[in-house]
């Protein structure tokens, strides 16, 4: 890929993967065949030779999937560029094997207005690469109880509603806000937990009982979960949970399911894989909302996937500057970089869940809940693709990253799975497998 | 975390740790020839972010008995409250010479957030919830002058334990000593359980009364509340202060501790205060020696890194 054709619907062929489509049922050895930026065709035999206006990209050895969406990260900006910015938040979903990502409004000012959300939108396209989707605010300034503008702000491209990273306190402005969007098929994506446990810092429990530090009960999320299952089944408005984090919260799903309510929610590596004892000796770097819980919590989490109960993925990536993760416990900024390390991170939780639905929880899932094309690469959809090294055993190095965020979990860990392609829209933005193969080098298109 | 030259908290403490520090603090209390001598010329600086006066006191009169130079430190809490102004001011606090740092602050971990920074040695005085080593020491070397071996022998700890940061570190120097502790109070107010992985809990004082061989009240920390949210302070005394007529029920032997400051009328009637019973007395005076213990402990091993 030439700079400068960017902005040209690329033609290329991407040869030798074993391609994982649930949504086709596929899973067999074909050539992607992409023009003009969507799936021409999948061939069961590699072309004897691409054309010459058409790059061929080698992917012998990996997994090729429907690209992974990330339906929560936060990229910081507009308000908090020392922390992430827009492209330096899409470089690192293109390194972390990310197509998309929804952006979480909580910036400073908020995306609670159609204009903020149209700039915000043109800002993201111009950063280029990954596509990136706006979540609009359900109140003001995520204020918790005044409206914003749904109407306008989903005409201005926003795929979902969300007062991420605290609760709508209001119940009534929560009543209404799904009332009045009922007519939208815009989501409502809800982060749950009590705002009367405000000062809490990590999870109650045995350990932060020794640690003397102010805790979060498992019930802070689950009775606000289980208060908007029944917003959801009051207004029959589609509801999605937001990183459940307890075992209490997985019984609320079922319950939900149960009553027939439609609900859906999302988990995330850190919860599957971390438990509160990250926190011990004080480790400011660890607090992250919702808390890290008890192995009880984190094995709840991993049955609920296996068994269907949490279908979606995603990464909440809350970047950070690294002094803002120092400090006493209660300064520091909850949240880690997510984006580089979810793939490798979700895939090491769950090593029993067949392949294929870890591929629909990475792209059909998230696809639906955000009402986006993606999840499938029938012929005629957008050529956007994810590609894996299913057994390449890689260590996590923060410093590293493309993200501003540099604080994670999983420094230092060893991970099987690997990110190895992302193509969106045919354009191939990371490459990083195979470093013997011929033609392999103008494929590569690193990130600005 | 308690590494040699620093003391935190007891959360990892081994027995010898207290055992050494308890019959050190005894041989002071007997009397140690020169021990104006022993750290001579040391600066020891106390950083009190809350109010105290009692530990403040009892950790100067230590220092000033050792040869050290005590120093009150004043800060804007809130210049503090930032990672870089905290390591900016630790280094200026080195720069000049300070030895030791004894610091109490409303925010557990503080202290271990200031041992990363500072090349001395960290004293905690008090980290919100979380612990007190040296009033637990202080409660392990009263019950040791009363009974010797703590082997077998039960300590019941009555009150707000779950915000009590003395709860939490005298509990753990009983129980490194071999005493059984149960923790006694109203379920919201004690930790889950196996509480600390060492106690019991149980919300019968009555009950709990009589197998004491020695009962340590606790003050209600109702300003560690921040929403409103706990019981008022009265309600929890009726049903777990210390009245005389509760008291009836515990055994002859058995002591009566209180780390203080004392609400009288509230977890402890008036006239046990200073009942013949009661250690209150006793434990502040021990507050001192074994202070005086960790002190020339800690700096000691300072000096000894310093010079490797």
């Amino acid at each position: 890929m030439k700079a400068g054709n960017h902005n040209l619907e690329p033609n290329c062929d991407l040869v030798g993967g074993r391609v994982v489509d649930p949504s086709l049922k596929l899973d067999a050895i074909r050539t992607v065949v992409i023009r003009r930026g969507r799936i021409a065709a999948l061939l069961d035999r590699a072309p004897a030779e691409s054309d010459a206006a058409c790059e061929r990209v080698d992917c012998a050895g990996m997994v090729l999937c429907p690209g992974f969406i990330d339906p929560h990260v936060h990229l910081r900006e507009p308000g908090d560029s020392h922390k992430e910015t827009i492209a330096s938040g899409l470089a690192a979903a293109a390194a972390g094997g990310f197509t998309a990502v929804a952006a979480m409004p909580n910036t400073r000012p908020a995306l609670d207005t159609p204009e903020r959300v149209t700039a915000f939108l043109r800002d993201a396209r111009a950063a280029g690469g990954v596509r990136c989707y706006a979540i609009g605010a359900v109140t003001q300034g995520r204020n918790g109880c005044q409206l914003a503008p749904l109407l306008g702000m989903a005409s201005a491209g926003a795929v979902a509603f969300s007062d991420d990273g605290a609760t709508t306190t209001s119940l009534r402005a929560l009543y209404n806000a799904a009332r009045y969007a009922a007519a939208i098929p815009q989501a409502f994506l809800s982060h749950c937990h009590d705002p009367s446990f405000d000062d809490a810092v990590m999870h109650e429990g045995e350990v932060s009982d020794r640690l003397g530090l102010p805790g979060a009960p498992a019930l802070a999320e689950a009775a606000v979960a289980a208060r908007e299952v029944l917003v959801a089944r009051a207004t029959r408005k589609r509801w999605h949970i937001c990183h459940v984090s307890t075992a209490m919260t997985v019984d609320v799903l079922r319950w939900a399911r149960s009553i027939g309510v439609d609900v859906s929610a999302e988990v995330t590596p850190h919860h599957l894989l971390c438990t509160d004892e990250a926190l011990e000796g004080f480790a400011a770097g660890m607090r992250v909302n919702p808390p890290l819980r008890p192995a009880t919590d984190r094995d709840a989490l991993k049955r609920a996937v296996a068994e269907g109960t949490i279908t979606i993925f995603a990464s909440d990536h809350a970047p950070h500057a690294r002094h803002e993760k120092e400090g006493p416990v209660s300064c520091a900024c909850p949240g880690f970089s997510g984006l580089e390390t979810a793939v490798g991170a979700t895939f090491a939780a769950l090593p029993d869940v067949p392949l294929t639905a870890m591929v629909a929880n990475f792209s059909a899932h998230p696809a639906r809940l955000l009402g986006v094309p993606g999840g499938s690469l029938a012929p005629g959809a957008p050529a956007d693709i994810t590609g894996l090294f299913l057994n390449r055993p890689w260590v996590v190095d923060p410093s590293a990253f493309r993200s501003r965020g540099k604080v994670t979990p999983f420094a230092g860990w060893t991970f099987t799975v690997q990110p190895a392609l992302t193509v969106v829209g045919g354009h191939v933005l990371m490459y990083a497998g195979a470093p013997h193969s011929r033609g392999v080098a103008n494929t590569v298109r690193g990130m600005p | 975390m308690t590494t040699a030259c620093h003391l935190l908290d007891l959360d990892g403490a081994q027995r010898p740790f207290v055992e050494t520090l308890v019959s050190r603090a005894r041989q002071f209390k007997a009397g140690v020839p020169n021990q104006g001598l022993r750290l001579r010329g040391r600066i020891v600086v106390g950083m009190f972010f809350e109010p105290s006066t009692r530990t403040a006191t009892s950790y100067a009169v230590a220092a000033q008995r050792l040869g050290a130079v005590w120093l009150d430190f004043r800060s804007e809490e809130s210049s503090l409250r930032k990672g870089e102004s905290l390591e900016d001011t630790m280094r200026t606090l080195r720069a000049i010479g300070a030895d030791a740092v004894v610091v109490r602050h409303r925010e557990a971990g503080f202290p271990h957030l200031l041992a990363r920074h500072f090349p001395g040695s960290v004293h905690n005085a008090g980290d919100g919830a979380h612990a007190h080593p040296t009033q637990g020491l202080a409660d392990a070397l009263t019950l040791v002058e009363e009974f010797g071996d703590l082997t077998g022998r039960r300590v019941l700890i009555v009150g707000d334990i779950a915000h009590s940061r003395v709860a939490r570190s005298s509990a753990k120097a009983a129980h490194l000593l071999g005493a059984d502790v149960v923790l006694c109070g109203p379920p919201l107010l004690l930790p889950s359980q196996p509480a600390w992985g060492f106690a019991a809990c149980t919300s019968d004082l009555e009950a709990a009364l009589p197998g004491a061989d020695a009962v340590i009240m606790l003050r209600l920390q109702i300003e560690r509340g921040t929403h409103g949210e706990l019981p008022p302070a009265d309600d929890v005394a009726r049903a777990y202060g210390l009245t005389l007529q509760r008291s009836q029920a515990m055994a002859p032997h058995a002591i009566l501790m209180h780390p203080g400051p004392v609400n009288r009328g509230l977890e402890l009637a008036p006239e046990l205060v200073a009942a013949e019973r009661s250690r209150i007395a006793h434990q502040v005076e021990n507050g001192v020696y074994v202070r005086m213990a960790a002190l020339e402990r800690t700096l000691g091993h300072a000096d000894r890194e310093h010079a490797a």
